[in-house]
Protein backbone atom coordinates (compact mmCIF):
# COMPACT_ATOMS: atom_id res chain seq x y z
CA UNK A 1 0.00 0.00 0.00
CA UNK A 2 3.02 2.54 1.07
CA UNK A 3 4.61 1.70 -2.48
CA UNK A 4 1.20 2.78 -4.20
CA UNK A 5 1.45 5.93 -2.54
CA UNK A 6 4.65 6.37 -3.02
CA UNK A 7 4.54 5.86 -6.90
CA UNK A 8 1.26 7.98 -6.99
CA UNK A 9 3.37 10.79 -5.69
CA UNK A 10 6.17 9.96 -8.10
CA UNK A 11 3.50 10.43 -11.05
CA UNK A 12 2.45 13.24 -10.20
CA UNK A 13 5.56 14.81 -9.59
CA UNK A 14 6.23 13.61 -12.96
CA UNK A 15 3.61 15.73 -14.24
CA UNK A 16 4.69 19.00 -12.49
CA UNK A 17 7.98 18.67 -13.06
CA UNK A 18 8.44 19.88 -17.26
CA UNK A 19 6.61 22.80 -17.99
CA UNK A 20 7.43 23.22 -21.40
CA UNK A 21 8.32 26.85 -23.22
CA UNK A 22 8.75 26.37 -26.96
CA UNK A 23 6.47 29.28 -27.21
CA UNK A 24 8.17 32.83 -26.82
CA UNK A 25 5.55 34.87 -24.77
CA UNK A 26 7.80 37.70 -23.78
CA UNK A 27 8.38 40.79 -25.58
CA UNK A 28 10.56 40.69 -28.43
CA UNK A 29 12.95 43.26 -29.81
CA UNK A 30 11.51 46.92 -29.35
CA UNK A 31 10.37 49.28 -32.25
CA UNK A 32 11.00 52.62 -32.47
CA UNK A 33 7.60 54.39 -31.15
CA UNK A 34 7.22 57.71 -33.14
CA UNK A 35 4.48 60.28 -31.93
CA UNK A 36 3.36 62.93 -34.08
CA UNK A 37 2.80 66.71 -32.42
CA UNK A 38 0.77 69.63 -33.85
CA UNK A 39 3.69 72.53 -34.77
CA UNK A 40 1.16 75.25 -33.58
CA UNK A 41 0.84 73.53 -30.38
CA UNK A 42 3.76 71.78 -28.91
CA UNK A 43 2.31 69.70 -26.33
CA UNK A 44 -0.83 68.14 -28.53
CA UNK A 45 -0.89 65.06 -30.31
CA UNK A 46 -2.05 65.43 -34.00
CA UNK A 47 -3.14 62.78 -36.84
CA UNK A 48 -1.60 62.62 -40.02
CA UNK A 49 -3.12 60.55 -43.21
CA UNK A 50 0.25 58.23 -43.58
CA UNK A 51 2.14 55.82 -45.65
CA UNK A 52 5.70 54.42 -44.31
CA UNK A 53 8.01 52.60 -45.68
CA UNK A 54 11.76 51.89 -44.83
CA UNK A 55 14.01 52.79 -48.05
CA UNK A 56 14.12 49.70 -50.34
CA UNK A 57 11.35 48.19 -48.60
CA UNK A 58 7.73 47.45 -48.77
CA UNK A 59 5.16 49.90 -47.40
CA UNK A 60 4.98 49.36 -43.65
CA UNK A 61 1.90 51.38 -42.82
CA UNK A 62 -0.48 51.73 -45.95
CA UNK A 63 -2.34 55.04 -46.02
CA UNK A 64 -3.98 55.11 -42.37
CA UNK A 65 -4.87 58.13 -40.09
CA UNK A 66 -2.55 58.01 -37.06
CA UNK A 67 -0.85 60.04 -34.48
CA UNK A 68 1.84 57.15 -33.22
CA UNK A 69 3.75 54.56 -34.90
CA UNK A 70 5.87 52.17 -34.56
CA UNK A 71 8.67 51.11 -36.65
CA UNK A 72 10.99 47.72 -36.54
CA UNK A 73 14.75 48.74 -36.49
CA UNK A 74 17.27 47.21 -39.04
CA UNK A 75 19.57 45.08 -36.16
CA UNK A 76 21.74 43.93 -39.46
CA UNK A 77 22.22 47.63 -39.98
CA UNK A 78 23.96 50.70 -37.63
CA UNK A 79 21.78 52.75 -39.56
CA UNK A 80 17.61 52.69 -40.86
CA UNK A 81 16.00 54.76 -42.50
CA UNK A 82 12.07 55.85 -43.07
CA UNK A 83 10.15 57.36 -45.75
CA UNK A 84 7.09 59.09 -44.01
CA UNK A 85 4.44 60.12 -46.80
CA UNK A 86 1.27 62.27 -46.63
CA UNK A 87 -0.71 63.64 -49.49
CA UNK A 88 1.99 62.57 -51.99
CA UNK A 89 4.73 65.21 -50.09
CA UNK A 90 7.39 63.01 -48.67
CA UNK A 91 9.74 63.21 -46.18
CA UNK A 92 12.92 61.50 -44.93
CA UNK A 93 14.08 60.14 -41.56
CA UNK A 94 17.63 58.12 -40.89
CA UNK A 95 18.08 56.67 -37.58
CA UNK A 96 21.19 55.68 -36.10
CA UNK A 97 21.85 53.74 -33.07
CA UNK A 98 24.33 51.05 -31.42
CA UNK A 99 22.63 47.85 -30.68
CA UNK A 100 22.82 45.52 -27.92
CA UNK A 101 21.67 42.16 -28.01
CA UNK A 102 20.38 40.01 -24.43
CA UNK A 103 19.40 36.83 -24.05
CA UNK A 104 15.71 36.47 -22.69
CA UNK A 105 15.01 32.65 -22.46
CA UNK A 106 14.96 29.63 -23.77
CA UNK A 107 12.17 29.84 -26.08
CA UNK A 108 12.53 33.84 -27.26
CA UNK A 109 16.47 33.39 -27.37
CA UNK A 110 18.59 36.80 -27.73
CA UNK A 111 17.00 40.35 -28.16
CA UNK A 112 18.26 43.68 -29.34
CA UNK A 113 17.66 46.71 -27.17
CA UNK A 114 19.07 50.16 -29.50
CA UNK A 115 21.14 52.63 -27.23
CA UNK A 116 22.38 55.97 -28.43
CA UNK A 117 19.71 56.22 -30.95
CA UNK A 118 19.92 59.82 -33.25
CA UNK A 119 18.61 61.60 -36.08
CA UNK A 120 21.48 61.20 -38.26
CA UNK A 121 19.33 63.52 -41.29
CA UNK A 122 16.28 64.66 -41.80
CA UNK A 123 13.85 66.45 -44.48
CA UNK A 124 11.79 69.05 -43.88
CA UNK A 125 8.89 69.01 -46.73
CA UNK A 126 5.90 68.63 -44.44
CA UNK A 127 7.56 67.76 -41.16
CA UNK A 128 8.73 70.56 -39.17
CA UNK A 129 11.03 69.02 -37.12
CA UNK A 130 11.51 66.13 -35.58
CA UNK A 131 13.38 65.26 -32.55
CA UNK A 132 14.49 61.91 -30.25
CA UNK A 133 12.90 62.58 -26.36
CA UNK A 134 14.46 59.08 -25.76
CA UNK A 135 17.28 57.80 -26.48
CA UNK A 136 17.59 54.38 -25.75
CA UNK A 137 14.86 52.05 -27.15
CA UNK A 138 14.08 49.13 -24.08
CA UNK A 139 10.63 48.95 -24.29
CA UNK A 140 7.43 49.95 -26.40
CA UNK A 141 5.58 51.99 -23.71
CA UNK A 142 6.74 55.54 -23.97
CA UNK A 143 7.47 57.64 -27.25
CA UNK A 144 11.23 57.60 -28.48
CA UNK A 145 10.72 60.34 -31.36
CA UNK A 146 8.72 63.30 -31.52
CA UNK A 147 7.70 64.80 -34.92
CA UNK A 148 6.17 68.00 -35.35
CA UNK A 149 4.18 69.19 -38.45
CA UNK B 1 11.39 19.49 -40.04
CA UNK B 2 12.57 20.71 -36.30
CA UNK B 3 9.36 18.31 -35.24
CA UNK B 4 10.45 15.68 -37.16
CA UNK B 5 14.25 15.47 -35.56
CA UNK B 6 13.02 15.48 -32.38
CA UNK B 7 10.39 12.79 -32.57
CA UNK B 8 13.23 10.01 -34.22
CA UNK B 9 14.88 9.74 -30.94
CA UNK B 10 11.68 9.36 -28.82
CA UNK B 11 10.52 6.82 -31.07
CA UNK B 12 13.58 5.04 -31.00
CA UNK B 13 13.58 4.93 -27.07
CA UNK B 14 9.85 4.00 -27.51
CA UNK B 15 11.24 0.89 -29.57
CA UNK B 16 13.98 -0.18 -27.12
CA UNK B 17 11.54 0.33 -24.18
CA UNK B 18 8.87 -2.16 -25.73
CA UNK B 19 12.29 -4.69 -26.49
CA UNK B 20 12.69 -4.66 -23.37
CA UNK B 21 9.91 -4.94 -21.08
CA UNK B 22 8.82 -7.97 -23.59
CA UNK B 23 12.35 -9.46 -22.47
CA UNK B 24 11.32 -9.34 -19.09
CA UNK B 25 8.41 -11.78 -19.65
CA UNK B 26 11.23 -13.94 -21.90
CA UNK B 27 13.14 -14.30 -18.80
CA UNK B 28 10.36 -14.76 -16.25
CA UNK B 29 8.99 -17.67 -18.69
CA UNK B 30 12.57 -18.91 -18.82
CA UNK B 31 13.05 -19.26 -15.14
CA UNK B 32 9.92 -20.66 -14.07
CA UNK B 33 11.14 -24.34 -13.24
CA UNK B 34 9.33 -26.38 -11.44
CA UNK B 35 8.41 -25.73 -7.95
CA UNK B 36 10.64 -27.38 -5.38
CA UNK B 37 8.06 -29.74 -2.58
CA UNK B 38 10.18 -28.19 0.63
CA UNK B 39 8.58 -24.74 1.13
CA UNK B 40 10.61 -24.01 4.00
CA UNK B 41 13.12 -23.34 1.89
CA UNK B 42 14.92 -19.89 1.79
CA UNK B 43 16.80 -18.52 -1.43
CA UNK B 44 19.99 -16.94 -0.79
CA UNK B 45 20.57 -13.64 -2.49
CA UNK B 46 23.41 -12.83 -4.33
CA UNK B 47 25.65 -10.20 -3.18
CA UNK B 48 28.57 -8.33 -4.97
CA UNK B 49 29.07 -5.34 -7.22
CA UNK B 50 27.02 -4.68 -10.18
CA UNK B 51 28.71 -2.98 -13.20
CA UNK B 52 27.43 -2.02 -16.56
CA UNK B 53 26.62 0.94 -19.22
CA UNK B 54 23.89 2.49 -20.88
CA UNK B 55 23.09 1.34 -23.94
CA UNK B 56 20.88 4.19 -25.44
CA UNK B 57 23.71 6.65 -25.25
CA UNK B 58 26.36 5.09 -27.85
CA UNK B 59 22.77 4.33 -30.26
CA UNK B 60 21.66 7.92 -29.82
CA UNK B 61 25.32 8.96 -30.75
CA UNK B 62 25.19 6.91 -33.65
CA UNK B 63 22.05 8.12 -34.93
CA UNK B 64 22.94 11.77 -34.25
CA UNK B 65 26.03 13.43 -35.21
CA UNK B 66 25.60 16.27 -33.13
CA UNK B 67 25.55 14.18 -29.46
CA UNK B 68 28.57 12.13 -28.24
CA UNK B 69 27.97 10.01 -24.88
CA UNK B 70 28.48 7.25 -22.41
CA UNK B 71 27.00 6.26 -18.98
CA UNK B 72 28.95 3.57 -17.24
CA UNK B 73 26.65 2.78 -13.68
CA UNK B 74 27.00 0.66 -10.42
CA UNK B 75 25.63 -0.34 -7.55
CA UNK B 76 26.14 -2.63 -4.60
CA UNK B 77 23.77 -4.70 -2.46
CA UNK B 78 23.47 -3.39 0.97
CA UNK B 79 20.12 -5.44 1.92
CA UNK B 80 18.18 -8.21 -0.03
CA UNK B 81 15.84 -5.18 -1.15
CA UNK B 82 18.43 -1.77 -0.18
CA UNK B 83 21.11 -0.90 -3.05
CA UNK B 84 23.77 1.77 -3.06
CA UNK B 85 23.62 3.05 -6.80
CA UNK B 86 26.08 5.60 -8.70
CA UNK B 87 25.95 6.55 -12.70
CA UNK B 88 28.79 8.45 -13.91
CA UNK B 89 29.21 9.58 -17.83
CA UNK B 90 30.56 12.10 -20.40
CA UNK B 91 28.65 14.03 -23.18
CA UNK B 92 29.36 16.52 -25.58
CA UNK B 93 26.33 17.30 -27.62
CA UNK B 94 25.08 20.66 -29.80
CA UNK B 95 21.72 21.85 -28.66
CA UNK B 96 19.71 23.31 -31.75
CA UNK B 97 17.10 26.30 -30.73
CA UNK B 98 14.73 28.06 -33.32
CA UNK B 99 17.03 31.34 -33.04
CA UNK B 100 20.75 30.03 -31.84
CA UNK B 101 22.79 27.27 -31.15
CA UNK B 102 24.95 25.53 -28.44
CA UNK B 103 27.24 23.18 -27.63
CA UNK B 104 28.10 21.54 -24.45
CA UNK B 105 30.67 19.46 -23.18
CA UNK B 106 30.72 18.11 -19.88
CA UNK B 107 30.70 14.97 -17.34
CA UNK B 108 28.68 13.80 -14.35
CA UNK B 109 28.65 11.93 -11.46
CA UNK B 110 24.97 10.52 -9.88
CA UNK B 111 25.18 8.71 -6.51
CA UNK B 112 21.87 7.43 -4.04
CA UNK B 113 19.66 4.78 -3.12
CA UNK B 114 17.32 2.26 -5.17
CA UNK B 115 14.99 0.33 -3.33
CA UNK B 116 13.36 -2.75 -5.11
CA UNK B 117 9.24 -2.61 -4.31
CA UNK B 118 8.94 -6.20 -6.42
CA UNK B 119 8.57 -9.67 -4.94
CA UNK B 120 10.26 -12.13 -6.56
CA UNK B 121 9.70 -15.69 -6.57
CA UNK B 122 11.67 -18.81 -5.71
CA UNK B 123 15.73 -17.72 -6.59
CA UNK B 124 14.48 -14.94 -9.04
CA UNK B 125 16.60 -11.78 -8.55
CA UNK B 126 14.90 -9.02 -10.65
CA UNK B 127 13.51 -5.32 -9.61
CA UNK B 128 11.17 -3.07 -9.79
CA UNK B 129 12.64 0.11 -8.15
CA UNK B 130 12.17 3.55 -7.10
CA UNK B 131 15.17 5.82 -5.74
CA UNK B 132 16.59 9.10 -5.33
CA UNK B 133 19.95 10.12 -6.39
CA UNK B 134 22.18 13.21 -5.82
CA UNK B 135 23.86 14.83 -9.10
CA UNK B 136 26.58 16.78 -9.77
CA UNK B 137 28.44 18.02 -13.06
CA UNK B 138 31.35 20.00 -14.47
CA UNK B 139 30.67 21.32 -18.07
CA UNK B 140 31.59 23.76 -20.50
CA UNK B 141 28.89 25.62 -22.31
CA UNK B 142 29.50 27.26 -26.20
CA UNK B 143 27.48 29.88 -28.12
CA UNK B 144 27.74 29.22 -31.31
CA UNK B 145 25.80 30.74 -32.95
CA UNK B 146 21.88 33.24 -32.76
CA UNK B 147 20.03 35.20 -34.67
CA UNK B 148 18.18 38.65 -33.10
CA UNK B 149 14.71 37.84 -32.49
CA UNK B 150 12.40 40.87 -33.88
CA UNK B 151 8.81 40.04 -34.20
CA UNK B 152 7.05 40.09 -37.75
CA UNK B 153 5.20 42.97 -39.14
CA UNK B 154 1.70 42.48 -40.48
CA UNK B 155 1.99 43.48 -44.43
CA UNK B 156 -1.51 42.91 -45.91
CA UNK B 157 -2.49 40.37 -43.58
CA UNK B 158 0.99 38.01 -43.66
CA UNK B 159 3.41 38.54 -41.01
CA UNK B 160 6.97 38.46 -42.16
CA UNK B 161 10.17 39.78 -40.38
CA UNK B 162 10.39 43.24 -41.90
CA UNK B 163 14.28 43.33 -42.20
CA UNK B 164 16.48 40.40 -42.41
CA UNK B 165 17.32 39.93 -38.59
CA UNK B 166 20.70 39.93 -37.82
CA UNK B 167 23.04 37.04 -36.91
CA UNK B 168 25.82 36.66 -34.89
CA UNK B 169 28.64 33.62 -34.38
CA UNK B 170 30.24 34.60 -30.58
CA UNK B 171 31.78 31.49 -30.59
CA UNK B 172 31.81 32.37 -26.55
CA UNK B 173 32.93 29.95 -24.63
CA UNK B 174 32.25 29.58 -20.73
CA UNK B 175 34.19 27.47 -18.90
CA UNK B 176 34.09 25.37 -15.88
CA UNK B 177 30.30 25.48 -14.76
CA UNK B 178 28.62 23.66 -12.24
CA UNK B 179 25.39 22.43 -11.86
CA UNK B 180 23.90 20.22 -8.81
CA UNK B 181 20.52 18.25 -8.88
CA UNK B 182 18.63 15.88 -6.93
CA UNK B 183 16.45 13.15 -9.25
CA UNK B 184 13.65 10.79 -8.53
CA UNK B 185 14.51 7.15 -9.91
CA UNK B 186 11.74 5.12 -11.20
CA UNK B 187 13.56 1.16 -12.97
CA UNK B 188 13.15 -1.94 -13.68
CA UNK B 189 16.04 -4.61 -14.14
CA UNK B 190 15.45 -8.23 -15.03
CA UNK B 191 18.33 -11.00 -15.05
CA UNK B 192 18.36 -12.31 -18.53
CA UNK B 193 21.19 -14.16 -17.58
CA UNK B 194 22.80 -15.84 -14.17
CA UNK B 195 23.79 -12.72 -13.01
CA UNK B 196 23.67 -10.88 -16.15
CA UNK B 197 20.77 -8.21 -16.02
CA UNK B 198 19.16 -5.78 -18.49
CA UNK B 199 17.66 -2.71 -16.81
CA UNK B 200 15.53 0.57 -17.80
CA UNK B 201 15.07 3.63 -15.44
CA UNK B 202 13.45 7.16 -15.99
CA UNK B 203 15.14 9.95 -14.61
CA UNK B 204 13.10 13.13 -13.05
CA UNK B 205 15.47 15.59 -11.84
CA UNK B 206 15.57 19.58 -10.30
CA UNK B 207 18.03 21.48 -10.18
CA UNK B 208 19.31 22.89 -7.22
CA UNK B 209 21.82 25.30 -8.51
CA UNK B 210 23.21 25.93 -11.26
CA UNK B 211 25.87 28.36 -12.43
CA UNK B 212 24.67 31.35 -15.07
CA UNK B 213 27.06 32.33 -18.21
CA UNK B 214 26.81 36.06 -18.50
CA UNK B 215 23.92 36.83 -20.61
CA UNK B 216 23.42 33.43 -21.66
CA UNK B 217 21.84 30.55 -19.92
CA UNK B 218 22.49 26.49 -19.13
CA UNK B 219 19.93 24.93 -21.02
CA UNK B 220 21.58 21.45 -21.38
CA UNK B 221 23.65 19.69 -18.87
CA UNK B 222 25.30 16.59 -19.18
CA UNK B 223 23.33 13.86 -17.22
CA UNK B 224 20.72 16.17 -16.14
CA UNK B 225 19.71 16.73 -19.86
CA UNK B 226 17.36 19.66 -21.16
CA UNK B 227 16.27 22.13 -18.66
CA UNK B 228 13.03 23.10 -19.26
CA UNK B 229 11.35 26.21 -18.09
CA UNK B 230 10.59 24.90 -14.17
CA UNK B 231 14.60 24.00 -13.94
CA UNK B 232 13.41 19.95 -14.34
CA UNK B 233 14.25 17.82 -17.04
CA UNK B 234 13.42 13.88 -17.83
CA UNK B 235 15.88 11.43 -18.66
CA UNK B 236 16.03 7.55 -19.47
CA UNK B 237 18.68 5.24 -19.14
CA UNK B 238 19.05 1.34 -20.63
CA UNK B 239 21.67 -0.85 -19.28
CA UNK B 240 23.14 -3.49 -19.89
CA UNK B 241 24.97 -4.36 -16.33
CA UNK B 242 26.97 -7.79 -14.76
CA UNK B 243 27.59 -8.41 -11.25
CA UNK B 244 30.61 -10.01 -10.12
CA UNK B 245 29.16 -12.16 -7.04
CA UNK B 246 30.84 -11.70 -3.80
CA UNK B 247 29.26 -13.50 -1.27
CA UNK B 248 25.48 -15.06 -1.30
CA UNK B 249 23.15 -14.63 1.98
Amino acid sequence: MKNYFLALGFFCFALSACENDDFCAENTSPKLLIRFYDKEDPETLKEVPLIVWAEGKDTIYPLSVLDSIALPLDTSNKQTTYKFSTTNIVDELQFTYVREDFFISRSCGYIAIFKNVALESQSNNWIESAEISNATIENETAAHVKIYH
Amino acid sequence: MQLSKMKLPHMSKYTISCCLFLLAFFAQAQENKPLEQNDSLVYKKNYGLRVGVDLSKPIIAARDVDYKGFEIVADYRLRPNVYIAAEMGHVEKTSEEDRYQFFTKGSYLTVGINRNAFKNWLEMDNELYYGFRYGFSRFSQTLNQYTVFQKGVAIDGISSAYFDPATEQPNRKFEDQNAHWVSLVLGMKVETFKNLYLGLAINISKLLRIDTPDNFENLYVPGFNKVYATNSSVSFNYTLSYRIPLYKK
